[in-house]
């Protein structure tokens, strides 16, 4: 019964449309991080971190790209008043909504995990093989913090795809950068976290602002706790169109 | 079913608003097992009271509840429960076959033979391996209809399943809904053309404005629709004469000259269209044109709800 469900969101995820998007927004941060360091083959780790892993990677194209495939979860559902062949079987709410999470991170992590260790790579110069796998898990965090986050938004608003956007150029990267306190509410300030505690040589370019690294966990997982009872809540207490 | 009750389904005064609009009005039923129909104009609430019943819609006050259970947050009913909502909405990459088979999984039918079965009942087996996004209207109610039934399920709820379909497969869907009911399942069609639920249910509800309007044996209603009077126009080359004429008619209960035409109201159509052209012929003028002007199944429904 669950493996139908997730087998059902994976199809749906594998859109062409959403195929080629991803395969964007993943070569973006790749081609810069290699352009980088064809200008400047010399320069430090810091540099490419700050600039392409954070700035670019984690805090634009990770998040649009588990936006793309989580608010269309069960946003496309609505849209197409196909929600109601799911909800009028006898399967758990709670197993509808894990099912679309779980097909969100099965697409997305993989891709953002193998960006994030390359990246990782290319800043360190082909070295730092734990760095590299601790950025992979890093991006893992985010996109499953993520994908909790905009299966929830997909649930509440049809403009969905305009509150991930809102959500991540003005919290995640406008207001989170000048109020210190709000990188315990961010997304992105639990993956820095994780990402400094668990390797801080590979990762030091994140330190000097990075949130202390069991703080970083529980506030992820309570993060990814909170928006799945959210969605779960929603899905169990709304009119199904 | 609970030993307190022998319906199949059971409302108790359910009412279901949005904002400022009451889409249903303080309803109670109860239906048997057999084929029922819900029967209304476009708009009176049909397809609200349907998604009450399967739990798609909760209500705003009052109770629904399906073979004794309450309907709200019990999806282990599902088991026991088919549902076929209004709209035809498909997964559109996925052949006939892979659809039936994913209703199958999601209600724990691992039996392949049950898929089978489903989609020779919905006569659909030449084009189950095709995508159902290449399928007419009538194809796509036809296999929604085989993933409704596909575990077998006590209480059938089916919103305007012929729409789209053919005359053949009517006279399919009807033979099929007549097994069913012959296997004592209960089952509820909503539609808002009077002929179809006709030919299919029983008994029916009658909904209209979110309200009963009435409810029980099929035919004791449409006796009653039958006797209501109905208003017609008849234009004629001679229309002073035909109105003297017409008001002769046994059938014929009053007569005004409006317009270009004469307003009839007759108390038995039939008849009335038979005489026109004998009266017309009668008096050497020329016919144009005999129009029923309250034939709308909302005119039907409002004499009924007004008797």
């Amino acid at each position: 019964m669950t493996a139908a469900l997730f087998s059902l969101a994976l199809r749906q995820a594998f859109t062409r449309r959403k195929l080629a998007l991803l395969a964007i927004l993943a070569l973006l941060p790749l081609g810069f991080a290699a352009f980088q360091r064809t200008i400047d083959p010399s320069g430090g780790a810091d540099g490419m971190l700050n600039g392409v892993f954070d700035t670019l990677m984690l805090s634009i194209t990770l998040p649009l790209t588990v936006m793309t495939l989580a608010t269309g979860a069960f946003g496309n559902e609505i849209e197409d008043r196909t929600l109601s062949l799911l909800t009028t079987k006898p399967v758990p709410r709670a197993a509808i909504v894990l099912a679309k999470i779980a097909a969100t991170v099965a697409v997305a992590g993989p891709l953002a995990a193998a960006v994030a260790a390359l990246i990782t790579i290319m800043a360190h110069d082909g070295g730092a093989a734990q760095g590299a796998a601790v950025g992979a898990a890093g991006a893992l965090i985010a996109v499953v913090t993520y994908a909790s986050l905009f299966t929830w938004a997909g649930l509440v608003t049809t403009r969905a795809l305009a509150f991930g956007l809102i959500y991540v150029l003005l919290w995640e990267g406008l207001l989170v950068s000048i109020l210190e306190g709000l990188r315990y509410l961010s997304v992105r300030g639990y993956t820095l976290g994780a990402l400094a505690g668990l390797d801080g040589a590979a990762f030091s370019a994140f330190s000097p602002d990075a949130i202390e690294l069991p703080a970083a966990l529980i506030g992820a997982a309570a993060a990814t706790l909170l928006f799945f009872l959210l969605a779960l809540r929603r899905l169990v207490r709304m009119d199904v169109p | 079913m609970s030993a307190a009750s022998a319906f199949s389904v059971e409302a108790q005064a359910v009412s279901k608003w949005y904002g400022s609009v009451v889409a249903v009005n303080d309803v109670s039923f109860g239906v048997e097992p057999g084929v029922t129909g819900i029967l209304g104009p476009n708009g009176a609430g049909k397809t609200t009271l349907l998604n009450l019943m399967c739990g798609l819609v909760r209500p705003s006050s009052g109770a629904v509840r399906v073979l004794g259970e309450e309907v709200e947050g019990n999806t282990q009913l599902y088991r026991r429960l088919g549902v076929m909502p209004e709209h035809d909405a498909l997964y559109s990459f996925m052949t006939g076959r892979e659809f039936v088979r994913m209703a199958a999984r999601l209600q724990d039918v691992r039996d392949e033979s049950a898929v089978d079965r489903a989609i020779e009942a919905a006569n659909l087996v030449d084009a189950q391996d095709r995508q159902t996004g290449t399928y007419s209207r009538g194809m796509r109610q036809r296999i929604r209809l085989a993933a409704t039934l596909v575990h077998d399920p006590q209480v059938l709820l089916l919103d305007e399943p012929l729409n789209g379909t053919d005359p053949r497969q009517r006279v399919e869907f009807a033979g099929l809904v007549a097994r069913l009911s012959a296997e004592g399942k209960t089952i509820l069609i909503s539609s808002h053309i009077l002929e179809e639920v006709e030919s299919l249910a029983d008994r029916i509800l009658l909904v209209v404005s979110g309200k009963l309007a009435a409810s029980g044996n099929f035919h004791a209603i449409r006796e009653k629709l039958d006797e209501r009077p109905f208003k017609v126009r008849v234009a004629a080359s001679k229309q002073r004469e035909m109105a003297s004429a017409l008001v002769g008619l046994d059938c014929v209960l009053s007569v005004t000259l409006e317009g270009d035409g004469v307003e009839t109201l007759t108390s038995n159509l039939a008849e009335f269209q038979r005489s026109v052209p004998q009266v017309a012929q009668r008096i050497g003028s020329r016919l144009y044109r005999v129009e029923p002007l309250d034939d709308s199944l909302e005119s039907v429904f409002s004499y009924v709800v007004n008797q």
